[in-house]
């Protein structure tokens, strides 16, 4: 049942354990819960690899004996690495520690991400293959996150991109400013006037063909509220 | 704060749903598309787990926001939470007779295999013994470990191939085999997974992980590295070869040879 990266196995030349991984998947099979077992917010945070070092001492033997955590972690994992969801953490405000940083959303920026890649859904992709090559679509590469300042948008290039489109949305979804570009940066008017500690997303589309778009993820940024003195 | 949170917070709590789905919906749906594939089943997990995290007034995320501390992000929290809903979901009467329809397209003793295994959620041994008791009373035990493999094979390449890897009955310690289970061939394999277990447990608690999440759960290396905090995915070939190197060493001190494995 394997079929994997042949990159995945660099160091493991003569596959000489083969027959030994068949024995270990024969092993006896049943999952009964023990009172040790990891709560949600443990598994989460393991298979995200964000749990504590000492947290992570304390339930390591644990997780490396109990083959009903340990497949969950592993799930989890697998499912985190999955594109189509991945997409989905790193568009969601709450991807970093909302309970620090609350960026508020609303649901007409919500209706965007929804409405954004629609042909993006039907990934195949479990076991974790890897993400599309990023030279087949922009990557927005500044602002993101909290800046200083925007004076301009800047993302990666695509191949055969004969032209860039940018748009940039605030909290509600409306438009905020968009253009179109022959280069990977664009200068942000003066006209455009961005509040202070305000959400405002941005994407950028590349064309690579005729009618044929490739759309960048819709990333978040917020201009920093000046210092009080 | 969030505004779901808010309106959580003061009890307001249809309007608190109304808030976190529009913002979760495609996380969730992600989520369960992940696991299954076919859309009817996407539509019906997804009906399900609404069902669940709304039940209660919404109980369950009323549960996270109340914790004093958090370990994992929000997000990932969903979805574990959203991946044990979309399991269960399957392990029991809708999902349980959607999957069915995968054993359709398969050779009559696969398919019984995939009835007792993924289903009736039978361990290997208890599937081979009934196996073995009742229609094919001639079957070795090497034999159905062959058709095991092509019946896994089988099922995980198809629409439903992710969740079915979650809904295999997952490995545990061979404390509790049954001495003969079902004649020597069975002994043989119960002895070699006993030496087994006990050669994994000469490992470090984090080697071990490295060996069961890289080489059995055939995670990619990049993120296993992750899980575990090393430094980069090389680590994890390193690691496991090693790991893997003592384990086999282990093994033929108790007398296994190569040829046995
Ligand atoms: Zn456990």
């Amino acid at each position: 049942m394997s079929s994997r990266d042949p990159e995945d196995r660099l160091m493991m030349p003569d596959e000489p354990f083969e027959e030994l991984k068949r024995v270990l998947d024969t092993r006896v099979r049943s999952e009964a819960p023990t009172p040790d077992c990891l709560q949600d917010d443990v598994i989460a945070a393991f298979a995200e690899g964000s749990l504590a070092p000492d947290l992570r001492a304390t339930v390591l033997p644990h997780i490396a004996t109990c083959v009903r955590c340990r497949g969950a972690v592993a799930s989890v994992a697998r499912a985190l690495a999955d594109p189509a969801v991945a997409r989905e953490l790193v568009v969601s405000p709450t991807d970093r520690r909302w309970y620090r940083i609350a960026v508020p959303l609303a649901a007409a920026a919500v209706l965007l991400l929804l409405l954004a890649s629609p042909g993006a859904d039907r990934s195949p992709g479990h076991r974790g293959p890897p993400p599309p090559p990023s030279s087949t679509t922009p990557v927005p590469r500044s602002p993101l996150g909290l800046v200083a300042a925007v004076r301009d948008l800047r993302w990666s290039p695509v191949a055969g991109a004969d032209r860039y489109r940018v748009t940039v949305f605030d909290a509600t979804g409306g438009v905020v400013y968009a253009a179109e570009a022959p280069d990977t940066v664009i200068a942000l008017p003066d006209s455009v006037t961005l509040v202070p500690g305000t959400a405002y997303l941005w994407k950028v589309d590349a064309r690579t063909g005729f009618d044929r778009w490739a759309t960048s993820e819709l990333t978040e940024f917020r201009v920093a509220e000046p210092r009080r003195r | 704060m969030d505004d779901w949170v808010a309106e959580l917070q003061r009890d307001r709590f249809d309007a608190a749903w109304d808030l976190f789905l529009d913002r979760y919906r495609r996380l969730i749906f992600a989520a369960i598309r992940h696991y299954a594939q076919d859309y009817d089943d996407v539509m019906d997990v997804f009906a399900r787990a609404c069902e669940a995290l709304r039940a209660d007034d919404l109980r369950r995320l009323r549960s996270w926001v109340e914790q004093p501390e958090h370990r994992a992000r929000f997000s990932t929290w969903l979805v574990t939470v959203v991946r044990h809903l979309t399991v269960d979901w399957f392990r029991h009467r809708d999902g349980r007779r959607r999957l069915s329809v995968v054993a359709e397209g398969l050779p009559p003793l696969r398919r019984r295999i995939f009835e007792l295994v993924f289903l009736d959620r039978r361990s290997h041994i208890e599937a081979y013994e009934l196996i073995h008791a009742g229609e094919a009373p001639t079957l070795t035990f090497r034999e159905f470990l062959s058709e095991l493999r092509a019946t896994y094979h089988a099922v995980s390449t198809g629409r439903r191939g992710q969740v079915l890897r979650d809904l295999a009955p997952a490995s545990e310690a061979v404390e509790d085999l049954p001495a003969d289970p079902a004649g020597p061939s069975a002994t043989g394999v119960a002895e070699q997974s006993r030496l087994l277990e006990r050669a994994l447990a000469m490992l470090t608690p984090d080697d071990r992980l490295i060996v069961e999440l890289y080489v059995l759960e055939e995670l990619p290396a990049e993120t296993v590295a992750k899980v575990l905090g090393l430094a980069n995915a090389k680590a994890v070939y390193n690691r496991s070869y090693r790991a893997l190197s003592l384990v086999r060493e282990q093994l033929e001190r108790a007398g296994v040879r190569r040829e046995d494995l």
